[in-house]
């Protein structure tokens, strides 16, 4: 069974068609980039990926459960459990620390637990940063504390929106690499981009036009 | 983890938060001092038109009857007399307490180096001792307290317990002027059965036209009318609560009453209840409230209670208008962090919860300021319209807590409602 299947899923404002049903799948541990200019729907398919939208028609069905018409409590609940989202601009609270950043995760998800967040800062190697405030780190650490607040709840599918487009290049190296790590122990990963670079790391490239799926191909130079 | 994030929100946001609290507080002081006073204010109207006189007149039940059956003033029926020493009943009854002064008066008319001049007789601070069942009753009553606007113009007030004699009078400032009298000049006056020769001991101005008119003691005006111990008619002046419905029922016919309706007008110090109770303790009196004073205690209290409330919805409603601007706002810069919450997992309900405690919060400590500053406030007023502090009530607290609670949730909808329409969607990466 897919962990992901998107059918015939639009996504329509007014007159305009964001996402033209689009048909998409995803496997357990795959990593997908989905690619595409700026208006091409990409946010559109993540936010409704994401369960912080729904299809205007079409079937959204993840990890065999149809969620396309799930009320809005219902998809938060889901979202919680399933989903953890990495964002271009970070988006940390900034007056908590690190560490209280991605507790704020598992206090909105169960109980926060001190110990299990620390876990996750050292698994994006920043530790020894918990206890500085987001305005104390680098926006590459940023990146990675949001990394470590999307993987705290232990979520089946990791989904990124530009994950590097405000980072350098050492920093979107060492944000691909943890992408790379978390692949390899089996997390499945949709990363939205729309640099090339950060495509070809990936498993899959997808790409949208005009909120059509144009190419839907595997990377062939994908490296484990 | 909630208590960190609210931490944060006040130590980032504390200029908003301080805001916050500064228009609670302004709101609460507002409403705990208009309360309080609006509490306050019957006794305190009361004590103040207790300065400007009696409220409640005893005059011979006779005398009231020719005055309802013809509708004359008393001085055309044939006056009776009532005992002086019956007046010594008003300190019995239940309302005694609230009873200030008394002062019985008698006037006949003399004449005073050729022309009439009226004469009234009565207490100027007259020591009263009153046995009954065994039990002593003491009061220094007159009209030094019931006529306690008027103005010494010369010399000074008569005080009976000192003078030697009752041969002493205070005369009106016009009267005085017109025959060139002073403090300390002899008069005679003439009566029906004799003369008097008095001596002036002041002038007094009262701006009405008793300043035409001379006041001695009681018994110099008795001997000149041969009623010696006794008196025309009394002034009462007592604290009395302001009319209402029962009141106005019980004064056209107490036996109308039911039973519990009877206990209820009789344990209230209506000024109704009052003259019934004088009734009772001097049968051959009846008393009457003067209604002037009576209707007035009622509408000044009326209408000042409504001014204060109104005053008190104004300062809520700005404070709900203060409160709801500044959270709107203080959501709106938070419109990431918020949509962040919601992104990660926070419930739809759980936002408002949090916006809700912050303010809550915020609008509790204000409350506690304004609180105290209505107290101060309250204060203020007592002492500036009233000349006395204004007792504080518990309820007061109550009331303003519920009001402030009310007000607080009702300022934050606007913000409640924008919480929820919140899309972390739009927030965080724009629409699509």
């Amino acid at each position: 069974m897919s962990l992901l299947e998107l059918k015939d899923v639009s996504k329509v404002y007014g007159e305009l068609h964001a996402l033209d049903k689009a048909n998409l799948t995803v496997e357990k541990g795959e990593w997908i980039a989905i690619m595409g200019p700026s208006g091409s729907g990409k946010s559109t398919m993540m936010n409704i990926i994401g369960c912080m939208d729904r299809p205007t028609s079409g079937q959204v069905i993840f990890d065999g459960r149809d969620i396309s018409k799930e009320s809005r409590k219902k998809l938060t609940e889901f979202h919680r459990d399933k989903i953890g989202l990495v964002f271009q601009q970070f988006h940390l609270i900034n007056y908590l620390n690190a560490v209280e950043n991605v507790m704020v995760a598992q206090y909105y998800h169960s109980m926060p637990d001190e110990k299990e967040a620390l876990e996750a800062l050292e698994r994006v190697g920043l530790k020894d940063r918990a206890r500085h405030l987001p305005s104390q780190l680098s926006g590459g650490e940023q990146q990675r504390v949001c990394i470590a607040r999307a993987l705290i709840n232990s979520p089946q599918l990791i989904l990124a929106d530009e994950p590097t487009g405000n980072l350098d290049e050492a920093n979107e190296n060492i944000v691909l690499d943890i992408f790379k790590q978390l692949h390899k122990e089996g997390t499945s990963l949709v990363v939205v981009t729309h640099d090339p670079e950060v495509g070809e790391v990936a498993q899959r490239i997808v790409r949208l036009e005009h909120g059509k799926i144009v190419s839907d191909k595997k990377n062939e130079n994908f490296t484990e | 983890m909630f208590f960190r994030m609210i931490r944060g929100t006040f130590a980032r946001q504390w200029k908003k938060m301080l805001m916050i609290a500064l228009t609670v507080a302004l709101g609460a002081s507002i409403a705990t001092a208009m309360l309080n006073v609006m509490l306050d204010v019957g006794d305190k109207i009361n004590e103040e038109l207790k300065t400007y006189g009696s409220n409640i007149t005893v005059i011979p039940q006779s005398e009231a009857v020719m005055n309802k059956l013809y509708d004359v003033e008393n001085d055309e029926i044939k006056a009776e007399y009532i005992q002086e020493e019956k007046l010594g009943e008003l300190m019995t009854i239940f309302w005694a307490n609230n009873i200030t002064d008394f002062a019985p008066l008698t006037d006949t008319t003399v004449t005073l180096n050729g022309s009439d001049v009226r004469l009234i007789g009565s207490w100027f601070d007259h020591h009263l001792e009153f046995v009954k069942k065994g039990t002593t009753y003491q009061r220094d009553t007159g009209i030094i307290n019931l006529r306690s606007w008027w103005d010494i113009t010369d010399g000074k007030w008569m005080d009976e317990q000192k003078l030697d004699g009752d041969k002493y009078a205070m005369i009106g400032a016009e009267l005085a002027k017109e025959k060139n009298l002073s403090a300390g000049n002899k008069i005679t006056v003439n009566g029906e059965k004799g003369a008097e020769e008095l001596t002036i001991v002041g002038v007094y101005e009262s701006g009405d036209d008793e300043d035409q008119c001379i006041y001695t003691t009681l018994p110099v005006v008795q001997r000149l009318t041969d009623s010696s111990g006794l008196f025309k008619k009394a002034e009462v002046s007592a604290i009395t609560s302001p009319d209402d419905e029962l009141a106005v029922k019980a004064a056209k016919n107490p036996s109308l009453l039911s039973g519990d309706e009877y206990d209820l007008w009789y344990c209230t110090a209506y000024v109704s209840s009052i003259c019934f109770q004088i009734q009772e303790a001097i049968p051959e009196a009846s008393a009457a409230a003067v209604r002037q004073i009576a209707d007035s205690e009622g509408k000044i209290l009326e209408k000042t209670e409504l001014l204060m409330s109104l005053i008190t919805l104004m300062s809520l409603i700005g404070a709900t208008l203060g409160i709801s601007n500044l959270v709107t706002s203080g959501v709106m810069e938070r419109s990431a962090e918020l949509a962040l919450l919601k992104a990660v997992g926070a419930a739809n309900s759980q936002i408002p919860r949090l916006v809700l405690t912050e303010i809550m919060i915020t609008s509790v400590i204000g409350a506690a300021a304004g609180y105290f500053i209505g107290y101060a406030f309250a204060q203020i007023i007592g002492h500036t319209v009233f000349s006395s502090s204004i007792e504080m009530s518990g309820i007061v607290a109550l009331i303003v807590a519920v009001l402030i609670i009310a007000v607080t949730l009702v300022g934050c909808i606007p913000a409640i409602r924008m919480l929820l329409r919140l899309r972390p969607s739009e927030v965080l990466h724009g629409a699509h």
